[in-house]
């Protein structure tokens, strides 16, 4: 990759590992307590912490990972989880198509276990940095993430068998009041307030005919896409999405 | 806990890993359409708030729009909380903390 340069010297636009890491650091904190908060709240709901970890290292994916607990805890349908993890995990390929092209030189072993660290706060911090994203700069702000987040969980599980009869604080409501602050940092433009809403609309509306849990999945595709094909478009409203 | 915690989390893992490796892994050089674009953006703006919204607004099969209903308080303190950027441990645990004292004065 660096044929034709004198030692020591890096192509143009190429970042490093090392860059990438340090550029996440300020990302850290806040990735390590949704890990804690996430592992708390999953061995409360009931999950042994061999599942708590297993899911985080499989899944690797917060916001799915948050929506699974309480779907688990309640005895939904196994297809309903996987279902809904899916459809919340779509963003990915919004991130995955971005950062393709910056990754030709890799050969498809790494490829296949890079993609599995794909995750919107390292996109967010490669896309900042440079368009297109940097493999190096992205790869360090994976690992920092991955540990941060894994390390969080690890905490958390420790942590979340302390609390007993968990309802009696008020816990359980732990689970609707993450969603609505992960909804509420990432509203910024006009089209986000009116998924939103509307979203929460055609929900209430359809939890109250629709059996299981089917009205999450449902109202999730149809809002988000009559929004994207009536809504006008401008250029910001397609750019990728950052870090919520 | 039911028995089929590993293979919903397997089932989770596949899923996920399908929105993540096909276009990782094909060197897509050309990038999506605007709308698919826009549409994948906006998906988990519909997610969470179809998630969110019945757990806060319906009990037991029925609306509960009432200001009695603690779990309405504690939404609209986490969410303007959130929206603030006070981070997500505190946002969390003082709407919590509202919907506990609220029930504990019901």
């Amino acid at each position: 990759m660096t044929q034709g340069l004198a030692p020591g010297a890096r192509p143009p636009c190429a970042g490093t590992v090392r860059e990438g890491f340090v550029a996440s650091l300020a990302l850290v904190p806040s990735v390590f307590v949704y890990g804690t908060v996430f592992g708390g709240l999953a061995v409360q709901a009931g999950l042994s912490v061999a599942h708590v970890l297993g899911m985080t290292l499989l899944v690797f994916a917060g916001a799915s990972q948050f929506v699974a607990v309480p779907m688990l805890a309640t005895g939904a349908p196994a297809v309903a989880i996987v279902v809904t993890t899916y459809v919340i995990n779509m963003r990915h390929y919004l991130m995955a198509a971005t950062l393709a092209p910056s990754f030709g030189g890799f050969r498809r072993a790494w490829l296949a276990v890079i993609a599995h660290v794909i995750n919107d706060e390292s996109f967010a911090v490669a896309v900042a940095r440079s368009r297109p994203p940097d493999a190096w700069i992205y790869l360090g702000s994976a690992l920092a993430i991955f540990a941060a987040f894994t390390g969080g969980v690890v905490v958390g599980v420790s942590l979340g068998g302390l609390v007993e009869r968990p309802e009696r604080y008020g816990l359980d409501f732990a689970f609707p009041a993450v969603f609505l602050s992960l909804v509420a940092v990432q509203l910024r433009r006009r089209a986000d307030w009116l998924v939103a809403i509307g979203a929460a609309i055609l929900a209430t509306a359809l939890v109250l005919v629709l059996p299981g849990n089917w009205h999450i999945v449902l109202t999730g595709l149809v809002v988000s896409a009559v929004a994207a094909w009536t809504l006008p478009l401008d250029d910001a409203d397609t750019a990728p999405a950052g870090a919520p | 806990m039911r028995n089929d915690v590993w293979l919903v989390i397997l089932g989770m893992a596949a899923a996920t890993y399908l929105t993540r490796a096909p276009m990782f892994l094909a060197l897509a050089r050309r990038p999506l359409p605007p709308r698919v674009r826009l549409w994948l953006r906006l998906v988990p703006l519909a997610v969470l708030p179809a998630l969110a919204v019945p757990l806060v607004l319906v009990r037991d099969g029925r609306l509960a729009l009432g200001w009695t209903n603690p779990a309405l308080w504690g939404a609209a303190v986490v969410f303007v909380l959130a929206a603030r950027r006070v981070n997500l441990l505190a946002s969390v645990a003082i709407a919590v903390a509202v919907v506990a004292l609220l029930r504990a004065l019901a």
